[in-house]
C-alpha cells in the first residue's frame, strides 16, 4: 500500500471533467438523441442540446456547433438560489437535484446562466410503449415507473453526467455515442488522463468564465 | 370635547352610528361581482391543480410569468400601504390616521394575497411548508420566506392593537368583537400607542429590508439575467412599493368614503396626492437611471432585455402601460393644481395601481424571454386563461377578505379616540 492510499486526506477522489471539442462536432445531435434514450427524459426535457454559436471575435467569426450538457459548475448559481437545499454538490462534483424535496419553484432554472435546467411538466411519450413503466436511475438513484403527478413532475431535471453510468464505470451516454469522437470524460486530478492533456491545451476554453461559475465542462475551440 | 375642531367633531357624531350602512344595492352588487370571480378563479386553480403547470404558458425558457409577476406586485402594495401607516404610528404624521387601521389592513390581505399567488406557482404545492422546514441561508428566497411570515404576524399585532379599544368598546353589542378582544378591557389607548409604535419601529426595517426589499434580492442576485443583476433593483423595489401602496391606499379611501356616502377629507386627499407624487418622481428618476447605465455602457446583457421591452411584440405594456399610464399621467396630475380635485386624485392613484401590474410584469417576462445563453431558442410568454382566471379568483379572495373586514371590524373609528389623546 502506498502512503497516498492509506491517508484519506491525500486520496483524491476523481474530479470528473467533459471535454468538447468543438472542431469535432458535426451537429449531428446523436449526443441529444442518445441523452433522451439513456435517461428516458419525456418531451419538453433535453438534458443536452446542440446550439449553434457565433464563437471568435468580428471579423473573424465562424458559426460553430456548441452541444450544452448541465456544467457541473463548482460554483453553481443555481445551488446557491434554492430556498430548500434540493440542489447540492455531490460528492462526486456532479450537481443533484433531489426530486423528493424540490418544491417546484423554479429559481433555478432562472439562476442558471447556461439554460442547462428544465422544468417536467408531466408530458409523457404516450405513443412510446412502457415509457411510464420504468424511468432512468436519476443521480444514481432508482426511479421506479413514472406515475401522474409524482415527481419527478412538478420539479425541475437537468443533466447528471450520467452518474449511474460513472458509478458502474461507464462514460455518459453522449460521450460513447458521439460520433465525431468529439467528447471526452474523465478524470482531471490524474495527469495522464486524456482530459487533462487536453484541458491543458490553449485551445481550452470555459462558457460564460468571467461569471466565476466554474463550469466542469471544457471547450476547446 | 373642546379640543376637538368641529370638523372632528362631526365627524365623531357619524362615527356614532352603528356601523355606516352603504346602499344595498352597491353592496349586493359588489359581493355578487366577487362571488362570480371566486367561483371561476377556483376553477381554474382547481384545474390547475389537478393537472399542474402544463395549464399554463410557461417553459423552462420562461419559467416564471403572471403569478410571480402579480406576487411582488402585491409583496409591493403590502410593503408600501404598511410604511404608510408607519407614517402614522412610528413617526406621528397624525394627518393621515385616519387612514392608520385600513392601511395596516391593506397590508395584511395584500400580503396573504401574495403567498396565495407563490403557493399556486410552486410545481409542487403540498411540499410549500418545506419552504419554512429547510434553509439554504445563501437563498434570498428561503429568507424571505421566513420574512413574510414574520410581517404577517406583525401586522395582524399591530392591527389588533389598532383596533383593540373599539373592539372592547364594541364588545356588549357584536359577538365577533368579543371574540377578538380577547378579553382585553381597558378602554385606555396610552398602552396600545405604545406597542404600535414598538411594533411600527420593528416593522419599518422587516418591510423595507427584509420584505419588499429582499424580494428585488430574489432577482438582483442572478447574474445569469439582464435588468435584474444589478444592485439598484432591491432599491427600485422598494421606492415602487411606496408609490403603488400610497395610490392603492388613495384610492380605497376615496372608493370607501364614496360607497359608504361619508364625506371625503379633501385636504388629507391632497396630501396623498403630494407624497405620491414625490414618490413617483423619485421613482422617475431610478428607471432614468436604471436604463440609462446599461444603455451607454452597451452591456449586451441588459440592451437585449430593453429591446425586448421596448420594441418587442409587448412594447406597449411599458410605453403605454408602465410609463403612460403608470407614471407620466398620473406624475402630471399629482405634479399641479390638478391634483387639488380629489376625483382626479382618484383617477391618477387608479392609473398607478393599473400601471405598476405593467411594471410587475416588466420586472418579471422580458428577462425571462432573452435566452440566458446565445444559441439557446428565445421564449415566448402570455399568460394562459387558466393563469389570468386563477389570478382574478385570488385577487378576488383579497378583495372579499378586505371587504368582509372593512363590514365587520371597526376599521376606521378611531379619529376621535387617536385624535383626542394624541401621541404623548
Ligand atoms: S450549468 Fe446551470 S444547472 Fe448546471 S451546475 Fe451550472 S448553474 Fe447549475
Ligand atoms: S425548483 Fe427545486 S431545485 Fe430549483 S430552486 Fe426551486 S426547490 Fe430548488
Amino acid at each position: 500500500m502506498t502512503a497516498a492510499a492509506q491517508d484519506p486526506g491525500s486520496r483524491k477522489e476523481p474530479y470528473w471533467v467533459m471535454v468538447i471539442d468543438l472542431q469535432k462536432c458535426i451537429g449531428c445531435d446523436t449526443c441529444t438523441v442518445s441523452c433522451k434514450a439513456e435517461n428516458r427524459t419525456p418531451p419538453g426535457i433535453s438534458y443536452n442540446v446542440v446550439m449553434q454559436m457565433e464563437i471568435g471575435e468580428f471579423p473573424h467569426t465562424r458559426r460553430t456547433y456548441v452541444p450544452r450538457p448541465c456544467m457541473q459548475c463548482d460554483r453553481p448559481p443555481c445551488v446557491g438560489v434554492c430556498p430548500v437545499g434540493a440542489t447540492y454538490k455531490g460528492e462526486s462534483g456532479v450537481v443533484i437535484i433531489d426530486d423528493d424535496r424540490c418544491i417546484g419553484c423554479r429559481y433555478c432554472i432562472a439562476a442558471c446562466p447556461y439554460g442547462a435546467r428544465s422544468f417536467d411538466f408531466g408530458e409523457n411519450y404516450d405513443e412510446m410503449i412502457a415509457f411510464t413503466e420504468v424511468q432512468a436511475p436519476e443521480y444514481g438513484v432508482e426511479q421506479g415507473p413514472r406515475r401522474k403527478g409524482e415527481a419527478p413532475i412538478g420539479t425541475v431535471r437537468k443533466c447528471t453526467f450520467c452518474l449511474h453510468r460513472i458509478n458502474r464505470g461507464e462514460e455518459p451516454a453522449c460521450v460513447e455515442t458521439c460520433i465525431g469522437d468529439a467528447r471526452y470524460f474523465g478524470d482531471l486530478n490524474d495527469p495522464d488522463s486524456a482530459v487533462a492533456k487536453l484541458a491543458a491545451s490553449p485551445r481550452a476554453f470555459r462558457l460564460k468564465e468571467e461569471m466565476g461559475t466554474q463550469p466542469r465542462v471544457i471547450y476547446l475551440k | 370635547m373642546s379640543a376637538l375642531t368641529r370638523e372632528k367633531a362631526a365627524l365623531r357624531l357619524a362615527d356614532e352610528h352603528p356601523a355606516p350602512e352603504p346602499s344595498k344595492h352597491l353592496r349586493a352588487g359588489w359581493y355578487a361581482l366577487l362571488a362570480v370571480l371566486l367561483i371561476a378563479g377556483g376553477a381554474a386553480i382547481f384545474h390547475r391543480t389537478v393537472n399542474g403547470l402544463a395549464t399554463t404558458n410557461l417553459t423552462s425558457i420562461t419559467p416564471w410569468g403572471a403569478w410571480i409577476a402579480f406576487y411582488i406586485y402585491f409583496v409591493g402594495l403590502s410593503a408600501g400601504a404598511f410604511l404608510l401607516s408607519s407614517l402614522i404610528y412610528v413617526f406621528g404624521m397624525t394627518r393621515f390616521e385616519r387612514l392608520g387601521r385600513m392601511a395596516l389592513l391593506t397590508a395584511l390581505v395584500a400580503m396573504i394575497v401574495a403567498l396565495s399567488f407563490v403557493l399556486l406557482d410552486l410545481g409542487r404545492m403540498e411540499r410549500a411548508l418545506s419552504a419554512l422546514v429547510y434553509f439554504n441561508w445563501l437563498s434570498p428566497l428561503a429568507w424571505e420566506m421566513r420574512f413574510y411570515l414574520i410581517y404577517i404576524l406583525l401586522l395582524a399585532a399591530e392591527l389588533w392593537f389598532a383596533m383593540r379599544v373599539d373592539l372592547v368598546r364594541r364588545a356588549d353589542r357584536s359577538r365577533l368583537a368579543r371574540w377578538l378582544s380577547f378579553g382585553s378591557k381597558s378602554l385606555d389607548t396610552a398602552r396600545d400607542h405604545r406597542m404600535l409604535r414598538i411594533l411600527g419601529t420593528i416593522g419599518v426595517p422587516i418591510a423595507i429590508f427584509g420584505v419588499h426589499g429582499g424580494t428585488g434580492t430574489i432577482f438582483a442576485i442572478v447574474k445569469a439575467r439582464g435588468m435584474w443583476f444589478s444592485a439598484l433593483t432591491p432599491i427600485v423595489f422598494i421606492v415602487s412599493a411606496l408609490v403603488s401602496g400610497t395610490a392603492l391606499l388613495a384610492l380605497l379611501y376615496i372608493l370607501r368614503q364614496k360607497a359608504l356616502k361619508r364625506p371625503v377629507d379633501g385636504g388629507m386627499v391632497a396630501d396623498l396626492g403630494r407624497l405620491l407624487g414625490a414618490f413617483l418622481l423619485v421613482d422617475l428618476g431610478l428607471l432614468f437611471y436604471e436604463y440609462l447605465v446599461p444603455l451607454l455602457s452597451m452591456a449586451p446583457h441588459d440592451t437585449g432585455v430593453m429591446h425586448l421591452m421596448m420594441e418587442g411584440p409587448y412594447a406597449w405594456t411599458f410605453w403605454i402601460l408602465q410609463l403612460g399610464i403608470g407614471m407620466v399621467a398620473p406624475a402630471i396630475i399629482l405634479m399641479t393644481r390638478l391634483r387639488e380635485s380629489v376625483p382626479l386624485t382618484a383617477v391618477a392613484a387608479l392609473m398607478v395601481v393599473v400601471g405598476i401590474v405593467g411594471v410587475r410584469f416588466n420586472i418579471v417576462v422580458p428577462p425571462l424571454i432573452t435566452p440566458a445563453l446565445e444559441g439557446l431558442p428565445a421564449g415566448q410568454y402570455f399568460p394562459s386563461a387558466v393563469e389570468w382566471w386563477s389570478s382574478a379568483g385570488i385577487i378576488a379572495m383579497g378583495l372579499l377578505l378586505f371587504s368582509l373586514a372593512a363590514d365587520l371590524l371597526p376599521v376606521d373609528e378611531d379619529v376621535h379616540v387617536i385624535g383626542g389623546t394624541a401621541h404623548d
